[in-house]
Order: structure tokens, then sequence, then C-alpha cells
């Protein structure tokens, strides 16, 4: 155990910090960009009203309102890839809150404040209702924009019903609300705005938030990290649903109106429109081409109505079709030294790996393997319609073995990987996974019983660092901070050994989609391995290595069932390779178990060199 | 009761004909237009056209499906073309473009609600009830956009080979179909039912440059519901139709207009392929 | 045949005119007028617009008032709510406009009046509406319910025998509002209500509603949607539908009423003005309107001559007091009367007006025969704690 922590330790990458470039360490902007971003905002929201003409600062109030909804399409959107047509709606129950308490109850601080935390309530259990019924097990992803396109109709249609009530078609007006001056209203909303973003700000940049671009990146693979990936986006829904709230109650508070229009799904869209335009997935472009779009519209809107729309429409449309970042990165600073900024800002938050110390739970080597096997299947079958792709598969696998499932193409191997590591695959039979059997529970679950699953073609985060999709690996055990980074990434020492050998410790700043082939697969098998997992399933690890990377590959997975006790299974097609390190091999065919035995019985049986010859037949007979 | 069972037959067609356009674009190029509406409106406008012209109103629906066809196409081919891989952008795109026909409209035509000749006046006594003949007109009228969209992919060239891409575009291309082709013919028709559709149902009631959106919602609900295929279309505008003219009569009407989309919700959640067979 | 391009730049010079420049002494006087160019009301707008204009052009051309000429400021306010709150912020922040002169749908209406609290102008609503709205800087020179409902509901209950009433509105503070008075003197009456439904505000399909009509049978409908485009939607339905009651139309204008064509025939409305009225100023008004606008022309009617008669009003306002200041303005309103096409209008009675109503039947023509008049109809307590 020892020396593989020193080897970590004196691995160059490992130790060091690569240093900030640009900025000069030491100063106020350097240690504390963001803070100093934000009192600068601040002072300039609470200098504004000073010197801008009155009709700017009054359309300037629901400009910032309608920013920090966009902030939040942002975060939905931009970051996290889901597509929502629905933000109106949860503005609207904000807006709606305040104007039906302060007109059918009146104006008490009292009320006042209920009217505040009912519209925050309601956003939440509306935003968890629309997460839950949009991330369910199995739903389309475009099923999502279906319900966020249905929630601001049913919205608007339930204002509609309300009759006297909700006022219906002329809305809410005229109830008595807070009095406040104009300067007053823009300090309040333009501080509310700046410190949201803030907020915002340093929630993507945390590592929870880089759980975010995860998400939009390959959702399949965190949920095989153990992520639970819907209640993220539920929590996120709800985060934004709150906030959208929070500033539709301003809205109403401010302009002492509501109306149907502020929960309509067109409104919804233009919250996405300007999040497109100023940029998606960049916080602050959203956020500046809200209030600039908003601005202009109330000036052009005079003289120039249909013009002004014209062009927001085209410029929409060329956004969309040939500048997905947005209009505002680009004209900002020019795309690259935009984007070389960033990069910078990732390569000075590198972390420094280090080895965990194996605590005794981790790795129970020898007690308890005996007890109860690592993996027993009994009965699975798996069916698509009327095709069955697997037929009765029993077998049980323990701790410190290194089981091979070899079989032709078309044998059900992958299948059967899938069937262990998630609940809804199977059409019969039972999992157990140390005893646990996983039912009908979803991957997020089997990876907490213990599996841990690479794939066949590498699956990693593309656009995320090689640091970074490490540590996703590692949330399932450490908590993730909400607002910074880590300084340090504790990984198990089998992954560390992994990432090392390979030379994958070499890139730790470079984003996955630049990586080989090789080490890609290479940075999926480290992932998968920082999850700790008792039970490791890989699909062909190393299709497409190179002959000295399978063999350090070989080595360590020799290694890991020899030393940590973990239970691995195989899916390989290179003999060679499964006689080097197998020590037990089965023998899938059509769909059924056909050879299960030691590395010698199955590499000297009749039947793997019929099977591997084509001559089918045998089996039956082999059964028989 | 006969009057609701009308009611229900007519708003089912004007469902089908509404929705037929953008189910064609999605079944062949899995792309959900959300310039739909702005094509139902561009319908309405051709409508207005014909009543200013002073022209029969029945050549307001060849005059919108012909217009509908040549804007369509030529979107496809500058907008929707390069966001094949990108489908989430293809709706913003579109929407986008919706955006941008509806400003156009609007300096042409003014933003006022505008109105239009209908081809056909009066009543028609139909299981015992007093009935808009023009309405009643919509039936044949849907069915007939029905057979003839089957007939159009079972029974042409070009039906063959918009059938041979939606199953597998790779083979399609190396059989040499023109898919790029196929594609754009196919928007083209998609967009000339939908303008074809907007003629049908504005001399009901109004013209003005947002008239095509609470249908896009309507419209866009179903197909999800239906899938790929006309059929199960025709099941989705009866029963979710039905059940809006239903929950209008009997509850009210602002409820009703929330019941397709409502329902749908509730259908792909419990049933992510919808009424579709797989 | 209409000519909607030339009727559109009309409206863009209108806009046009309007520059947010600071106010200087010789700076013409501006008159704002929020109004709904889109949505429901765009059907009677640009009659509004024309009025305005028409008034404005006529005061200029004798000298302007107070030594300064008028200048109109038009903004569209979508006919809701949320289109108000722009228009009124734009007009009343960036255009500073002196006063606020239009006809609206009382969702804007209501939407506007915050504003115009904040800004301090005066403001004169010039559309019929549901009454009881009430604030120091609102005049009113149309008709509120309890001029205008008395006369339809008699006539179909005495004259045509109407036991059974369905009532159909926007659902609006207006439609509300005017049912609610309607409902409520049915009843007095002694009539039966047998359904009352409301469809928001730009809804086009009235299938359900006339499902339900058929279903009760009644005597006589009486509608009261925004003005406008449902008007003309709820109308062809209805007559599409061959529903044969009789038809009361609370909300209907001559002008959307022709627009209808035959299907208007037989609708029973109770107005203020009336093309047909016969008196010099209607004569001359008409006149001038044609010379101004000519095959332009939006057909005259009771939402868009009080939007002519208030621009007088305002501008007889001004001269009492002497300056543009919102007090002093305020004050002399209700003291100023005009001689318009309705004849002598004065916002004395809580700052609403005492106006001559007619009752009148839709011909298949469009145009309006008059059934009954009734002389200076008081606009009864409308707004008691106002003076």
């Amino acid at each position: 155990m020892t020396d593989h922590a020193d080897h970590a330790a004196e691995s160059p990458a490992a130790g060091t910090v690569a240093p900030p470039r640009g900025l000069a360490p030491g100063t106020l902007a350097a240690r504390h960009p963001v803070a100093l971003g934000t009192l600068l905002a601040l002072g300039a929201v609470n200098v504004a009203p000073l010197v801008i003409d009155t009709y700017s600062v009054n359309v300037l109030v629901r400009s910032f309102l309608y920013a920090a909804v966009a902030l939040t399409v942002d975060l939905l959107w931009g970051y996290t890839g889901i597509l929502t047509f629905g933000q109106s709606a949860f503005f609207g129950i904000g807006a709606y809150a305040l104007g039906l308490a302060f007109t059918h109850i009146g104006l008490t601080p009292a009320v006042a404040v209920l009217a505040l935390a009912g519209a925050v309530v309601v956003a939440a259990a509306v935003a968890a209702l629309t997460g839950w019924l949009a991330f369910g097990y199995g739903v389309s992803p475009i099923y999502v924009s279906v319900v966020t396109l249905v929630l601001p109709i049913v919205a608007t249609q339930l204002v509609f019903s309300g009759g006297t009530f909700t006022g219906s078609s002329s809305g809410l007006s005229g109830f008595d609300t807070f009095e406040l001056d104009l300067e007053d209203w823009f300090r309040l909303a333009g501080c509310g705005l700046v410190l949201a973003t803030a907020a915002a700000w340093l929630f993507v940049r945390s590592d929870a938030g880089r759980v975010l671009v995860a998400i939009r990146e390959n959702e399949q693979r965190c949920t095989y990290l153990g992520l639970r990936t819907a209640r993220i986006k539920i929590a996120l829904m709800i985060a934004c649903g709150i906030v959208a709230a929070i500033a539709g109650y301003g809205y109403a508070a401010y302009t002492d109106v509501v109306a149907p229009e502020l929960t309509g799904f067109v409104f919804g869209t233009e919250l996405v429109i300007w999040v497109a335009l100023g940029g998606r997935g960049t916080l602050l472009g959203p956020v500046v081409g809200t209030i600039l779009i908003d601005l202009t519209s109330a000036y052009l809107s005079g003289s120039l109505p249909f013009i002004w729309q014209l062009l927001l429409g085209v410029a929409f449309v060329l956004v969309i079709v040939a500048l997905p970042r947005g209009l505002l990165p680009v004209l900002a600073a020019g795309g690259r030294r935009f984007a070389g900024a960033a990069a910078g800002t990732r390569a000075a938050v590198l972390p420094n790996l280090v080895p965990l110390v194996p605590t005794p739970t981790a790795a129970p080597a020898d007690a308890g393997a005996s007890a109860t096997p690592a993996l027993r299947l009994r009965g699975v079958t798996r069916r698509y319609g009327s095709l069955q792709v697997l037929h009765d598969i029993s077998f049980t696998a323990h701790a410190g073995e290194l089981l091979s499932i070899v079989g032709p193409n078309g044998a059900g191997k992958s299948s059967l990987m899938r069937c262990i590591a998630d609940g809804h695959e199977r059409t019969g039979g039972t999992v157990d996974i140390a005893g646990h059997p996983i039912g009908r529970r979803n991957p997020e679950a089997c990876v907490a019983f213990g599996v841990g699953r690479k794939f066949q073609a590498a699956s990693v985060f593309d656009t995320l660092t090689v640091a970074e999709c490490l540590r996703l690996a590692r949330m399932r055990h450490e908590p993730p901070s909400l607002w910074r980074r880590a300084k340090t990434l504790r990984l198990p020492v089998s992954a560390l050994q992994v990432a090392q050998a390979t030379g994958l410790l070499e890139h730790s700043g470079e984003e996955a989609r630049h990586l080989s082939h090789g080490l890609k697969q290479a940075l999926e098998l480290a992932m998968v391995l920082a999850l700790e997992p008792t039970v490791l399933l890989l699909d062909e690890p190393t299709a497409g290595l190179t002959r000295p990377e399978r063999q350090t590959i070989g080595t360590i997975l020799s290694a890991l069932t020899r030393d940590s006790g973990m239970c691995v299974l195989l899916v390989e097609h290179d003999l060679d390779f499964v006689r080097e390190i197998s020590s037990r091999v089965v023998v899938l065919h059509q769909g059924k178990l056909a050879l299960d035995g030691t590395v010698a019985e199955v590499v000297g049986s009749d039947l793997v060199r019929t099977i591997y010859s084509g001559e089918t037949h045998a089996l039956g007979d082999a059964h028989g | 009761m006969q009057a609701q069972i009308l009611d229900i037959a007519t708003s089912a067609a004007m469902l089908y004909a509404v929705a037929a356009g953008l189910l064609v674009i999605f079944g062949v190029m899995k792309i959900i237009n959300f310039a739909h509406g702005a094509f139902l409106t561009l319908g309405g406008y051709c409508a207005l056209l014909t009543t200013w012209a002073g022209i029969s109103p029945w050549l307001a629906f060849p005059v919108a499906a012909i217009v509908g066809f040549i804007i369509g196409a030529l979107v496809e081919r500058f907008i929707v073309r390069p966001l094949y891989q990108r489908p989430l952008d293809a709706i913003l795109a579109t929407w986008g473009l919706g955006i941008i026909l509806g400003q156009v409209i609007t300096l042409i035509f003014g933003r006022e609600v505008q109105f239009v000749q209908s081809p056909v006046q009066g009543t028609a006594l139909v299981l015992d009830t007093d009935y808009s003949l023009y309405r009643l007109l919509l039936v044949p009228g849907a069915i007939l956009v029905g057979v003839a969209l089957a007939a159009l992919l079972h029974g042409t060239r070009l039906g063959l080979a918009a059938r041979a891409v939606i199953m597998n575009e790779a083979l399609a291309r190396g059989l040499g179909i023109d898919s790029d082709r196929v594609r754009s013919l196919t928007f083209g028709l998609g967009s000339a039912l939908a303008a074809l559709a907007g003629a049908l149902i504005t001399p009901l009631s109004s013209v003005d440059p947002a008239m095509g959106v609470p249908w896009l919602v309507n419209a866009f609900m179903l197909v999800m519901v239906a899938g790929r295929s006309l059929i199960s279309l025709m099941v989705a505008t009866v029963v979710l139709g039905g059940a809006q003219v239903l929950v209008s009569s009997y509850a009210s009407p602002v409820l009703g207009g929330l019941t397709i989309a409502v329902l749908a919700a509730i259908i792909l959640r419990i049933r992510p392929q919808g009424f579709a067979r797989d | 045949m209409r000519y909607p391009m030339l009727a559109a730049g009309a409206v863009m010079v209108a806009l046009g005119t309007a520059g947010p420049l600071p106010a200087q002494a010789a700076d013409p006087i501006r008159i704002g007028v929020p109004v709904g160019l889109s949505g429901a009301n765009s059907v009677v707008a640009p009659s509004v617009v024309q009025s305005a204009q028409l008034a404005i052009d006529e005061i200029n051309a004798k000298g302007g008032v107070l030594g300064r000429s008028l200048e109109l400021a038009v903004a569209d306010d979508a006919s809701g709510a949320a289109g108000a709150q722009k228009a009124f912020d734009s007009l009343i922040f960036q255009k500073k406009v002196d006063v606020l002169i239009s006809m609206e749908t009382s969702a804007a209406r209501n939407a506007g009046l915050p504003i115009v609290g904040r800004g301090k102008v005066p403001y004169i609503y010039t559309s019929f509406y549901e009454g009881h709205s009430c604030s120091p800087y609102l005049y009113v020179d149309a008709w509120v319910p309890d001029q205008q409902v008395a006369p339809i509901v008699d006539y179909f209950q005495k004259e045509k025998g109407a036991k059974t009433f369905f009532l159909i509105g926007s659902d609006y503070a207006f439609g509300r509002g005017m049912l609610d008075f309607t409902r409520e003197y049915i009843k007095k009456q002694g009539g039966q209500i047998v359904g009352e439904e409301y469809q928001p505000m730009d809804a086009s399909d009235w299938t359900p509603v006339i499902s339900k009509i058929r279903a009760t049978n009644p005597d006589a409908l009486v509608t009261s949607t925004a003005g406008g485009a449902p008007n003309v939607t709820l109308t062809k339905q209805l007559r599409a539908a061959g529903i044969k009651a009789l038809y009361g139309n609370l909300a209907v204008d001559e002008g959307t009423a022709k627009n209808l064509g035959a299907d208007a025939a037989g609708i029973v409305i109770s107005a203020s003005y009336l093309t047909s009225i016969d008196s010099p100023t209607n004569h001359a008004f008409a006149a001038a309107l044609d010379k101004k606008f000519g095959s332009d022309l939006k057909t005259p009617n009771d939402l868009s001559v009080p939007e002519y008669e208030a621009v007088y009003l305002y501008a007889a306002a001004l001269e009492k007091a002497g300056s543009t200041k919102a007090d002093a303005v305020l004050a002399a309103l209700p003291t100023v009367s005009v001689d318009g096409p309705r004849g002598s209008i004065r916002m004395d009675k809580q700052h609403h007006a005492p106006l001559t109503m007619y009752l009148g039947e839709v011909q298949g023509d469009g145009s309006v025969k008059v059934l009954k008049s009734f002389k200076d109809v008081d606009p009864g307590a409308q707004c008691p704690t106002l003076k």
C-alpha cells in the first residue's frame, strides 16, 4: 500500500498546482475575483439611478427581475441541458401570490411575508411535481419540454378560470403595495440580481456545479457513477423555481399589476430567446443580454415595434443555427480570448491528487468473502419483445475472483452486464449484489450496492477535465461543496495507479474530449475504480489499446482482485488476455450459459473451440 | 347530446387538419417544427387575401397550400438543414422562424384582428340539430387530408423514399435515395398542410398575427401522443379532442382549454410512446 | 375592399410625430393615447386614433390651446394589462405626455391607473365600461351599465316577451361587471337567468358556449365581450350555429357591426352614439372625418366619438385652468362642457357624464335603426368618494 502512495506523491502532475497566469498572486482580484466583481456591480447598481433618466430606471427594474429568471433558465438549459419553456409559470406563481394576497387580504407586513413564503412553497411544490413527472426512469428526454410547455398553459388557464378571484383576463391591479421610491426599487432589484448572479456563478464553478455539466454531457455515465441525477435535476428545478417565483413576487410588488401574460408560454419562450442570444451556459451572457434586450425593446417598441421584433427573431435564428454559444460571448471579447481566459481559470484550480487511506470497511479481502457471494444471478432472462437474448442465466462470483465472460458476438454478454447494473433491464430472475437483491432499482442504487460498470465505448464527460471527471466519480463518497472547489482530490490507490501507469496524470487539467482513445479508456476505468466497487463490470476495457497499455491494465486488474478483494467481471474477446488474468471463465452462447469453469477447463474444452469455429449445433449436445 | 357528438366530430376534424402537417415533418425528419403555428397564420392570411381580392373563398385552400409549400421548402434548405443533429435547437430555430414570419405578416397586413369570408354560410339539419354547415364540412375535409396523405406515402415514389428515410436513412442513401430532397419535400408538404389548416379554420374565427400559437401547442401535444402514424393521430384527435369538448361543456370552457395539454402530459408519462403501437 | 397598408401607414405617421424631447415653453402639449392596436380592441382602435387625430388637427388649425399646439402620441397596449403597463410607462415617463385620453379595455385601464397615479397626469377614459373605477386622476365621458343596460332588457321583456336570458361575457372586469349589473337587473324585473358563461378575452372559439345555449334554449342572449374581435367571432359562430334567440349586445359598436355584414342583422344595442344622430355637430363631424381620411375612414362609433369629444374637453379645461399643470386641469375638467356629435357632454357626476342613450337594432346593411332614445341618462353613484 505505502509504495502506491509514494508513487502518487512523486508524480509531477499529482503534487503541483499550476500557478494561474495573468493574475498577480496576492491581489484581491486574484484571490477573490467573484467578490470583487460582485462589489463593483453592487456599487454600480447603487450609483446608477442617480445618473440615468427616470424612464430607463423604470424599465431597468423590470429588466433586472426578468434577468434573474433568465439566470434560472441558463442554469437549467445552458448548464444542465434541460430545455424549459416553463420558468414563466414560476414567475407567475410569485406574482399572483402577492397580487392575490394584497388584493383579497390587504397589505400588512405579516401578509407580505406569508405571501412570499406561500410563493416559495407553491413554486417548490410545482417544481418538484414537474421534475418528478419529467425525470422519471425511461421517460424520453423531449418529455421535459412537453411538461414545461404544459406548465405555463395550465397556469394561465387556472388564472383564467379564477373569475373575479384572479381577475381572469384583466389580472389584478391597483392593490396597495410597498411604498418605495423608484430609485430604491432599482437598488433593491439590482442588488438582488447581482447577488443571485454571484451565487449562481460560485455554484456553477464549484465542485457540485460540475455535476450539472456532467448531466448535460453524459447523464448515463452520471447514473453509473451512483449520482442520482433525477434528484439532482429536481433539486435544481426547485431552486430555480423558487428564484423565479421571488422575482415574480418582486415584479408584482413593483408594478402593482399581475396579468395572465406573466405566467404564459410566450413569456417562457422569450426567456429562452434572451438566454440564447446572451450566450447559454455563461450566466453573465444571459443576464446582460436580457437587460439589454428588454431595455432596447422598451425604447424601440414605441417607434419600431415590428422591425425590432423582426430583428430579434432573425438574430435568434442566426444564433441557434450558426452561433450556438450566443452573441455576447462573441461580441464581448472575440471567441479565442474568451475561451483562453476560461481555460486559464480552470487550470488554476487543478487539485492535488492524494491517495485515499483505506478504511477498515473499504476492502475486506478475506473476511466475509466466503459468507455471501459478491454477485449471485438466479435464472436471469432478458427479452426484447419476442426476441430472447438471455435464457435462465445463473452463477455466482466471489470477492477476489476475476471472472471472464466470453462468447461470440450476439451471445448476450453486454446484455448480461446491463442486467447486473440496472434493475430495470432483466425480464426475469434475480440478481444479488453482496447479498442485496437489486430488484427493479435504478443504476444509481446498484452502484450503491457496490456495482461499478465500465462501458464498452469509453464513456466520459467530454468538456470536463480529467481531474473533474475523477472528482465526479468520488462524489458518492465525498459530497461536493456547493460554492467552492476542493484543493485536494482523494482517490483510491487503485484508481490512482491506473491513472499513473497509463500516463493519465500528466493530462489531469485537460478536457476529456482531447484525450487519446486509450487515455479515455483509462480515464473511465479510473473513474469506475474511484467508486470503490465490490463488483466491477468491465466491458472490453482493452479494446483499441496498445499492447503495453493492455499489459498494464491486466496487471492492475490482477492486483485489484488479489489485494483488495474486488470481484471483477470481464467481457473480453481477446482470449489470450483472458487466459492471462482470469481466475474463472463463463462461456455464453446464444444467450445461454454454455460453460463455467477454470481457465484451463474452458480453454481446453471442445465446446469453446466449436463455438468459436461457428458450429453451433454442438451446443445443444453439450447442454443435453 | 347530438350536438355534442357533432362538436366532438368537428373539433377532432379541425385538430386533425391542424396536427397532420406537424406529424408529417416529425415522422420523417424527427424534428418538431415550432414554426407550425406561423404557417397556420400564413394560411389564415392567404384566406384574407382571397377575401380582399374578391375571388371565391374556396381558392383560399390551394393558395394557402402552395404558399406554405414554397416557403416551407425554402426554410428547410436554409434553417432546418444544419440542425438535424441538434433536435432541441431545431425546436428553437423554428420557433424563431415563427417569430420572423409573424412580424413580416404584421408589417404587411397590420397587427389588428381581421376576418375572412366563409366559403359556405348557414346551417344544416343533422342528427336533429341545426348545425354550422362549414364546421360539418370540416369532417370530410379532414378525412380527405388523411386519405390523401396515406395515398401519398404508400402509393408514390416520394412516399416510398420518405418511408425508406424513416426506417433507415443510411441504407436509403446507399440505395441512391436523395434524402436531402426527401426532407425538403417533406418539410414543404408539412408546411403546406399547416397553411391549408390555417385557411380551413379562419372562416370560423378571425385572423391575427398570433392566431397560430394556441393551435401549435395542441398540435404539438397531439403529435407527441400520436407518434408517427396517421391512424394514431386520428385516435388521438378523437380521444383528446372529445375530452376537450366534454370538459368544456360539463365543467368549463376554460378548463377545456387545458384538457389536451394535460391529458397528453399524463399519457406520455405513463406510456412514453403514446398511442403509437411501439 | 380595404387598404390596410395605408391605414398602418397612417398609424406609423402618427407614432412618428411624438418625440421624447424635453419640454419647453413653446413645445406642443402632448396627448398620450394608449390603445389596443393589437389584440381584441384592434378592430376598433384605428377609428379611435382617427378621432383623436381629427380633434387635434381641428384645434391646432384654430391656433391650438394656450398658444401651444397639441401633439398626438399613440402607444399599443395590446388590449391587455401587461401591454398597458409598458404603454403607460412609455407615454408618461419616456414621452412625458401632459394627459392621457384613451379608449381601452378595462384590463388595460386598471393596469395603467397605478402608473397614472405615480406620474400624476390627468387621464380621460373614453370607453364605455363596467363602472365604479375611481381615481382623482380619472375622468370618464362614456356610459356605464346604469345608463345602458335597462333599455335593452326592458325592450326584450316588455316588447318581445322574453322570460329566460343567457349571459355571455369576456372574462375580465368589463365583461363580469356589465353582466353582474345585467343579472341583478333582470332578476329585479322578474326575468330568469338560465346560463352565464365567460371566456378569456382572446378566446375565438365559442363552441362550448354555443352548445350550452342550445341545451338551455333561452328567449334572449345578452353579451358583453371585449369590444372588437370577440364580438365578431361570437356573432359569426352564433349565426353559423343557427341560434335564433333575441340577441342584445352590450359591447358592439357600429363600426364592428358593419364589419359583420349580414350576420349583425337583428342585434339590439344601446349606445350613446350612432352615425344616424341628426344634429349639425354630428353632420359636421362626419364631413370632417370624411375629408381627412377619405377611403381610409373607419366608421365612427360609440368608442371613437367619446375620444374626439374628450380631446375637446381637455382643451376646454386647459383654457379654463390656464396651464397644463395636473392639479389645475383636474379641477377644471368637471366644470367644462363641449357640444359634440353626441350632444352636450360634461363630466360633472362623480367624474362621469350624463348621456343621451339610444336603443337601436342593427340592420342587414350594418346601419342601426333607432328604436327609442332616452335623454340625459344619469350615470348614478359611480364614485361617491369623489365629488
